[in-house]
C-alpha cells in the first residue's frame, strides 16, 4: 500500500466516527492548549521579577528580626551611625486591615513608613502626594493607596481628599499610585501605606518588621551588606538574631519559587497531554477489536502486516496531530484573553508550540504504536471469523 | 494450478492433539471448476484456509501455478494472495464503512494500481457484475445477492486465475443462489479456475468435479456419484 493510500484509508476511519475522533482528540487538544497557557503563565510571573528588578535596582538591602530580637525604632540612627555608605535608611511596619469607604469594604496589606519610603525610587504618584514629614511628626491619620485598592474602593472617580476607614479610625486619602504591576511577593498595587509613627500608635508598638537600606550603587551595597552583618553579629553575638538580605537574593529566592511554578505548570499540563494519549490508545484498541473484521478481509485480498500498522499508525497520528493543531490554537486564544481573566501578563513562548507538537506526534506515535501492532498481529482467519 | 500432496493439519487443544486433516493428496488443473464437499466439522474449511495460505499445513506439500507455496511466509502469502487468488465469502466480508467502489478496489491499493486506473476497473468489475448503478452504495444499502455481487467483483477485479468460494449461496436464498452460481460458471467457461466449498448438493452438482470429505479425509467422487450420501 502506498503512503497516500495508507493516509486515505487513515483518514477515512477518522471521519467515519466523527464525534468519537473529536471526544478522543479533546484529550490532547486541552493538554497542548494547556502547555502552552501555564507556559506563558509561569513565564509571564518571571518576567515581572526580571522587571522589577531593573526598576528597584540592586542596590536596596533589608534588615529584618529574627523572631525574638528586638528591634524598634532606634535601629534607624544606629545603622546610620554606624554604616556611613547607607544613602537612605527606611523603617518599615507591614501589617493588614481592612479598608472600608462607603458600603465597600477591601483588605489590603498596611505598611507603616516614613516619607523616606518615596526616595527608594519604587513609588510613582498617580495623584496627591506622598507621606510627608508632618504628617510623620503628628502621626496624622493619613494614607497612600495602592493602584488596585483604590480602583476597587472607588472605580475610577479620584479618592484623594475623601475619608476611608482603617484599623478603627477615619483616615484622609492623600494620594494615589501608579499601577506597577505583578512584582515579587505583594504587589505594591494592593498595599497602602501610613506614617510608621501612625501605625506604631494604633497597633501599640514601637517595633518595626524591616528596615529597608539603601546604598548608592550596586557594588557599595555588597560592602553594606557586610558592614550591617558584621554590625549586627557583634550587637547580639550571633548572626541569625538579624538577617540581612539584598534585594538580588530576594528576587533570586523568589525566581527560584517562580521557576518551581512554571515546572509545576508545565508538569501538570504535561500530564494531562499523556492522558490525552492514553485516551487515544484506549479508542484505538476499541477501533482495532471493532475493525477485527475488516483487518482479516484486508489480510485476506493481499495486505500484509505492515499496511494493517500503518493504517491504524496513521489514524492515531492524524487524531493527534489535529488535535495539537487545534490545542495551539485553543492555547494562543486563551493567552489573549489570561489578561482578562488573571490580571497578569502571560508571555508567550514559541518554544512550548514546538514543544507541544513534538508532543502530541510522539504521543500519537507512542500511543498507537501498541493497538496498531496488535491489529497486525491478528491471525487472519480468526480475524474473519469474528463477529462482535 | 493446483497440487495437494499427503497434507495433514493438527490442531493442538489442550494437551490433545487433534488431526482435522489426513494425508489429503489431490490436483486441480488450470481452468476446472472444482467443488469440495463436506459436512461440517469435515475439514473442508481448514482445507480451504491452507489454499488461501492463510493457514499453514502441519505436514505435506503445496504447489500453486507450479511453484510450492506451502512453506511461505505470512508476506510472500499476501502477495501471492493478491496476484493469483480472489476470494467470496459466505457472509459476503465487506467493508460496511466503504462503498462498493470502496470494496472493490481493495485488492488494486495493496497492489499499488494507480488512483485512476484502479477507479476504473473498480467500475468495470462492478458493471460486469451489473452493479453499475450501486457503485456509491454501501453494504447495509444492498440486498444479499447484490453483496454478493460486489464481494465476487472484488475477487475478480485483480482479475487472478484462482477463484476460491466458501459457501457462497450460504447465506441466500434459493432463487439468488442459483443467481450467484450462474455468475460462477460463466466465469468458469471464461477460462477461471474455481473451486467451491460447500454442502449444498445443487453447488456441487453444478460443477465438473466433486472432492468430498469426511473426518478430514478425501473421497473423490463425479458429480451424482453416492449422491445418496451427500448430506
Amino acid at each position: 500500500m502506498s503512503w497516500s493510500d495508507a493516509a486515505r484509508v487513515a483518514w477515512h476511519g477518522i471521519w467515519g466516527h466523527k464525534l468519537r475522533t473529536l471526544l478522543t482528540m479533546l484529550g490532547v487538544v486541552i493538554g497542548v492548549a494547556a502547555v502552552i497557557v501555564l507556559v506563558a503563565i509561569g513565564n509571564g510571573a518571571s518576567s515581572a521579577v526580571t522587571s522589577r528588578i531593573e526598576t528597584l535596582g540592586t542596590n536596596l538591602l533589608f534588615v529584618s528580626p529574627a523572631a525574638g530580637t528586638s528591634f524598634t525604632t532606634a535601629e534607624v540612627p544606629y545603622i546610620r551611625q554606624n554604616v556611613s555608605l547607607a544613602e537612605r535608611v527606611v523603617p518599615v511596619l507591614d501589617s493588614g486591615g481592612k479598608l472600608t469607604a462607603g458600603t465597600t469594604t477591601v483588605a489590603a496589606p498596611v505598611v507603616g513608613t516614613t516619607p523616606a519610603y518615596a526616595d527608594l525610587g519604587s513609588l510613582h504618584l498617580a495623584g496627591g502626594r506622598f507621606l510627608s514629614s508632618v504628617d510623620a511628626q503628628f502621626g496624622r491619620h493619613v494614607v497612600v493607596l495602592g493602584a488596585s485598592v483604590s480602583a476597587n474602593l472607588f472605580g475610577h472617580s479620584d479618592p484623594v481628599g475623601q475619608s476611608v476607614a482603617l484599623l478603627g479610625q477615619q483616615f484622609r486619602i492623600v494620594g494615589v499610585l501608579n499601577p506597577v504591576g505583578q512584582g515579587p511577593g505583594t504587589s505594591q498595587d494592593n498595599e497602602v501605606f501610613i506614617p510608621l509613627s501612625t501605625a506604631q500608635a494604633l497597633l501599640g508598638t514601637n517595633g518595626l518588621s524591616l528596615v529597608m537600606v539603601q546604598a548608592a550603587s550596586a557594588s557599595q551595597a555588597a560592602l553594606v551588606d557586610g558592614w550591617l552583618t558584621n554590625l549586627y553579629t557583634n550587637l547580639y553575638g550571633s548572626p541569625s538574631a538579624v538577617n540581612v538580605q539584598s534585594e538580588d537574593q530576594v528576587l533570586a529566592a523568589l525566581s527560584a519559587t517562580r521557576q518551581t511554578f512554571t515546572d509545576l505548570l508545565a508538569g501538570t499540563a504535561a500530564v494531562s497531554l499523556l492522558v490525552g494519549g492514553i485516551g487515544i490508545m484506549n479508542i484505538m484498541l476499541v477501533s482495532v477489536t471493532e475493525r477485527t473484521r475488516e483487518i482479516g478481509i484486508r489480510r485476506a485480498v493481499g495486505g500484509v502486516p505492515e499496511d494493517v500498522v500503518l493504517q491504524f499508525l496513521l489514524e492515531s497520528m492524524g487524531v493527534s496531530l489535529t488535535g495539537g493543531l487545534l490545542g495551539i490554537g485553543v492555547g494562543v486564544a486563551l493567552l489573549r484573553l489570561a489578561p482578562l481573566i488573571l490580571h497578569s501578563p502571560a508571555v508567550f513562548s514559541p518554544t512550548s508550540v514546538v514543544l507541544a507538537f513534538v508532543f502530541s506526534t510522539v504521543v500519537g506515535l507512542g500511543f498507537g504504536l501498541y493497538p496498531a501492532l496488535r491489529a497486525s498481529r491478528l491471525n487472519p482467519i480468526e480475524a474473519l471469523r469474528y463477529t462482535g | 494450478m493446483i497440487r495437494v500432496s499427503h497434507l495433514t493439519k493438527d490442531y493442538q487443544l489442550g494437551p490433545n492433539t487433534f488431526r482435522a486433516l489426513h494425508d489429503v493428496t489431490f490436483d486441480i488443473e488450470a481452468g476446472a471448476m472444482v467443488a469440495i464437499m463436506g459436512q461440517s466439522g469435515c475439514g473442508k474449511t481448514t482445507l480451504m484456509n491452507i489454499l488461501a495460505g492463510l493457514d499453514a499445513a502441519t505436514g505435506g506439500q503445496y504447489w500453486l501455478n507450479g511453484r510450492e507455496v506451502g512453506r511461505f511466509d505470512p508476506v510472500m502469502w499476501s502477495h501471492e494472495r493478491n496476484r493469483t487468488i480472489g476470494f467470496v465469502f459466505q457472509n459476503f466480508n465487506l467493508i460496511p464503512t466503504l462503498t462498493a467502489m470502496g470494496n472493490v478496489e481493495l485488492p488494486l491499493i495493496y497492489r499499488r494500481v494507480p488512483l485512476r486506473i484502479r477507479k476504473r476497473r473498480a467500475v468495470e468489475a462492478l458493471e460486469a457484475m451489473g452493479l453499475g448503478e450501486r457503485l456509491r452504495h454501501y453494504p447495509m444499502q444492498l440486498s444479499g445477492g447484490q453483496q454478493q455481487r460486489v464481494a465476487i467483483a472484488r475477487a475478480l477485479v485483480g482479475d487472478p486465475p484462482l477463484l476460491l468460494a466458501d459457501e457462497p449461496t450460504g447465506n441466500l436464498d434459493a432463487a439468488t443462489g442459483r443467481e450467484i452460481l450462474k455468475v460462477l460458471q460463466e466465469l468458469h467457461r471464461t477460462g477461471r479456475t474455481v473451486v467451491v466449498v460447500t454442502h449444498a448438493p445443487d453447488v456441487a452438482g453444478a460443477c465438473e468435479r466433486v472432492l468430498r470429505m469426511q473426518d478430514g479425509r478425501l473421497r473423490t467422487a463425479l458429480p451424482g456419484e453416492d449422491s445418496d450420501e451427500l448430506e
